[in-house]
C-alpha cells in the first residue's frame, strides 16, 4: 500500500472519528474540560520538585520543562491517536466485528491504528509544543538545523516503538480476548517519560532504554534539542525502535492467522 | 468458458476451543489450567459455484455455514484444502481479491452507530478508490433501488433494524463487487423487509451477473432466491442441488391443499394421503408422488371444489426432516 494511498485513508478515517467525536456535545466538551485539566494536572509534580531542589538528574528547571513539553506531545499522541485506537480495534477484536476491517482492501494494521481518535488531545500536543518553545527561548537555546534534525530523528523513532508496543499490545488480544486495560498499563508507563533517564539507575535505566524505551522518546529528543545528543546514542534509540517495530510486525502477523472471529 | 466464481477441494477448517464447567470453582480452575477441545467445523467440503450463480448454504445452528462463509471471504484461514474465489486464494487476501468480494452479516455492522450512513459510505468511497463521478452514480443507484434516499442522512443509531440493514447493503455494494456473501441479511427483519431484501438481492444479482452466496435461517429467502441449495451439516456437505431435486429426494410427497363446501371424515380422507390440516371448508393433504393422478380428480369432485394446488412440501419441514433423521441417513 502506498503512502498517498494510506494518507488518504488515514485522513478519512480521522474525519469520521471527528465526526463521531461531534456527534455528542455534551461529550464532545466534557472531554475538552477533562482533556485540559488532565494535562495542567501532570505538570504539578515536576513544579513540586523544581520548587524543592534546583535540579533533577543533572537538568536543570527550564531543560526539564523542556522535557516535560516533549512528554506532552508524545502523551497527546498517545492518548489522542493510540489509545482510542487499541481500544476501538480490541473492541472489534473481541465481538469480531474485525471481520469488517479485514474484507477492507487495504492493510488492516492501519485500519486498526486509525480506528479511533479523540480529537481533544490535539490540546495537549499544541500545549506541549508551546511548553518546548518557551522553554528554549528561557535558556537562550536555539538549536542548529543538524541538532533540530537528530532530535526529530529521535523523536519519530520514539513514536515507532510507542506504535510498536501498542501493536504488540493488539496483537496479543488476538489471544487473550481482554486486554483494554494493557493500554491503561502502558498510559501508566509512559508517566516514567516525564522523568530524565538519567534519574534512573541499574536494571531501570535499562528496562526504560531498551525494552519499553518510554524515557527515550523524550529523553534523547530534548537531549537533541539541547544540543548533547551524540550520534551514537540516536543510532541506538533508532535501532531499538526498529528492532521493537520489526517484531511488532511479527506477532500481528501470526496473531491475524490465528484470528478466529465470533460466532455468528 | 467463464471461470467458476468458487472452487472448493477438500476444504477444512479446525478450531481449538476453551471449554470449563458450570460455576465459579470452574472459572477460577480454569484460570491456571485451561481445558481445550477440537471442533471441526468444516470437514472436507468440495464446491464449485459458477458466476452469477445463486447459492444458499442451509444447515443447522453450528453446521459450519458461517465458517465456510469466512473462510470464501478470506477471513479464515482454512486447516486443509484448497480454496479459489474470482481466481484468488482467499487467505492472502489480495486487494484485488478483497475488491471483488463483499460480506454482509446481519448480525454484525459496519456502519458508524452515532453518524448517517452518508459518512460511512464516504469512508468506503476512500478505502476503495472508487472515483467521485462513479461513487455518485452507484449509490444514486443503489439509493433508489432500496429507497433509502431519506434515511442515510440519518444516524445510524436511529434507524429501524431493516433500514439499517438496507444501508449496510449499500456500503457493501458500493465498489460493485462480484461475488456478495450474505450471512443471514434479514435477521430479525419484518415480513416486508424481508420481500424488500430479497427482491433487491435478485435485482442486483440479475443486473450485475454478481454471484450470491446466502445464508439464512428463514428458509423463505433461500426457496425465494436460491435455485441451488448446499446443505451442510456437521461440517460436511450433505447435498448439492436444486430445491426440487433436494425436496423430492427427502420429502417426496406433495402438498395438496383444496377449498370445498363439504370435506370428508377423516376415515375417508385416509385413503388419499397423511391429512395435515382439516377445517370447515379447506383441506391440505400429503400425498406420495403416484398417487396425484388418482387423489386429485377425487378432490375436484368434492362438493363446491375450488383453488386446488399441488405444490412441494415447505422447505423448513424438508429440514426439520432432514436434520432429524440419524447422520448416516441424511446423505
Amino acid at each position: 500500500m502506498g503512502v498517498r494511498t494510506t494518507a488518504r485513508i488515514v485522513g478519512a478515517q480521522l474525519r469520521l472519528s471527528c465526526l463521531e467525536a461531534l456527534a455528542y456535545r455534551v461529550g464532545f466538551w466534557s472531554d475538552g474540560v477533562v482533556g485540559v485539566l488532565w494535562g495542567a494536572i501532570g505538570v504539578i509534580p515536576l513544579l513540586v520538585a523544581i520548587e524543592h531542589r534546583p535540579d533533577v538528574a543533572g537538568w536543570s528547571a527550564w531543560e526539564l520543562m523542556l522535557l516535560s513539553g516533549l512528554f506532552m506531545v508524545v502523551s497527546g499522541i498517545f492518548s489522542g491517536f493510540l489509545q482510542p485506537a487499541l481500544r476501538a480495534s480490541m473492541e472489534h477484536i473481541r465481538r469480531g466485528s474485525l471481520d469488517y476491517l479485514l474484507l477492507r482492501p487495504v492493510s488492516p494494521l492501519v485500519l486498526c491504528l486509525v480506528a479511533d481518535f479523540a480529537p481533544w488531545s490535539g490540546l495537549e500536543i499544541i500545549a506541549g509544543i508551546s511548553l518546548c518553545v518557551v522553554s528554549l527561548a528561557k535558556l537562550g537555546v536555539s538549536p542548529s538545523f543538524a541538532e533540530l534534525g537528530l532530535a526529530a530523528a529521535v523523536f519519530a523513532a520514539g513514536i515507532i516503538a510507542l506504535y510498536a508496543l501498542g501493536i504488540m499490545a493488539l496483537a496479543l488480544s488476538f489471544r487473550a480476548l481482554r486486554l483494554q486495560n494493557l493500554t491503561d498499563f502502558m498510559e501508566t508507563l509512559l508517566d516514567f517519560a516525564r522523568w530524565p533517564t538519567s534519574a534512573f539507575s541499574g536494571p531501570l535505566k535499562a528496562f526504560f532504554t531498551f525494552v519499553i524505551p518510554f524515557a527515550v522518546m523524550t529523553t534523547r529528543p530534548a537531549e537533541g534539542l539541547l544540543g548533547r545528543l551524540d550520534v551514537s546514542s540516536a543510532a541506538v534509540a533508532v535501532t531499538t525502535s526498529l528492532v521493537l517495530m520489526s517484531l511488532a510486525w511479527i506477532l500481528w502477523r501470526r496473531s491475524l492467522r490465528l484470528y478466529t472471529s465470533a460466532s455468528s | 468458458m467463464a471461470q467458476p466464481a468458487v472452487v472448493a477441494k477438500g476444504l477444512s477448517k479446525r478450531f481449538e476451543v476453551a471449554r470449563r464447567g458450570a460455576g465459579v470453582g470452574a472459572a477460577l480452575r480454569a484460570l491456571f489450567r485451561r481445558e481445550t477441545e477440537v471442533v471441526d467445523a468444516v470437514v472436507d467440503l468440495s464446491l464449485s459455484i459458477e458466476a452469477g450463480e445463486r447459492v444458499g448454504l442451509l444447515g443447522p445452528n453450528g453446521a459450519g455455514k458461517t465458517t465456510t462463509l469466512k473462510m470464501l471471504a478470506g477471513l479464515l484461514h482454512p486447516t486443509g484444502g484448497s480454496l479459489e474465489v474470482v481466481g484468488y486464494e482467499p487467505r492472502r487476501r489480495s486487494p484485488d481479491f478483497l475488491r471483488s468480494i463483499a460480506m454482509v452479516m446481519g448480525h454484525k455492522r459496519q456502519l458508524s452507530w452515532d453518524l448517517p450512513a452518508i459518512d460511512t459510505f464516504e469512508l468506503h468511497r476512500v478505502v476503495y478508490d472508487i472515483g467521485r463521478e462513479d461513487y455518485r452514480r452507484r449509490l444514486d443507484q443503489l439509493v433508489t433501488l432500496l429507497r433509502v434516499s431519506e434515511i442515510i442522512h440519518k444516524p445510524v443509531r436511529t434507524l429501524s433494524l431493516g433500514e439499517r440493514m438496507k444501508c449496510e447493503l449499500v456500503a457493501a455494494l458500493l465498489h460493485g463487487p462480484r461475488v456478495l456473501f450474505l450471512d443471514e441479511p434479514t435477521l430479525g427483519m419484518d415480513v416486508s423487509m424481508q420481500l424488500a431484501l430479497r427482491d433487491f438481492i435478485r435485482a442486483y444479482n440479475e443486473e450485475h451477473g454478481a454471484t450470491v452466496v446466502l445464508t439464512s435461517h428463514y428458509m423463505e429467502d433461500v426457496a425465494a432466491l436460491c435455485p441451488r441449495i448446499v446443505v451442510i451439516d456437521g461440517g460436511a456437505l450433505r447435498f448439492d442441488g436444486g430445491l426440487g431435486e433436494l425436496t423430492r429426494r427427502i420429502r417426496p410427497r406433495r402438498r395438496i391443499r383444496v377449498a370445498a363446501d363439504r370435506i370428508p371424515e377423516l376415515a375417508a380422507l385416509s385413503e388419499l394421503g397423511a391429512v395435515i390440516e382439516r377445517h370447515a371448508g379447506s383441506l391440505v393433504l400429503d400425498v406420495e408422488p403416484g398417487a396425484i393422478e388418482r387423489v386429485v380428480p377425487e378432490l375436484l369432485a368434492l362438493p363446491g371444489s375450488r383453488d386446488l394446488e399441488v405444490r412441494d412440501a415447505p422447505l423448513e419441514e424438508v429440514m426439520r426432516e432432514l436434520f432429524d433423521r440419524p447422520t448416516e441417513e441424511r446423505g
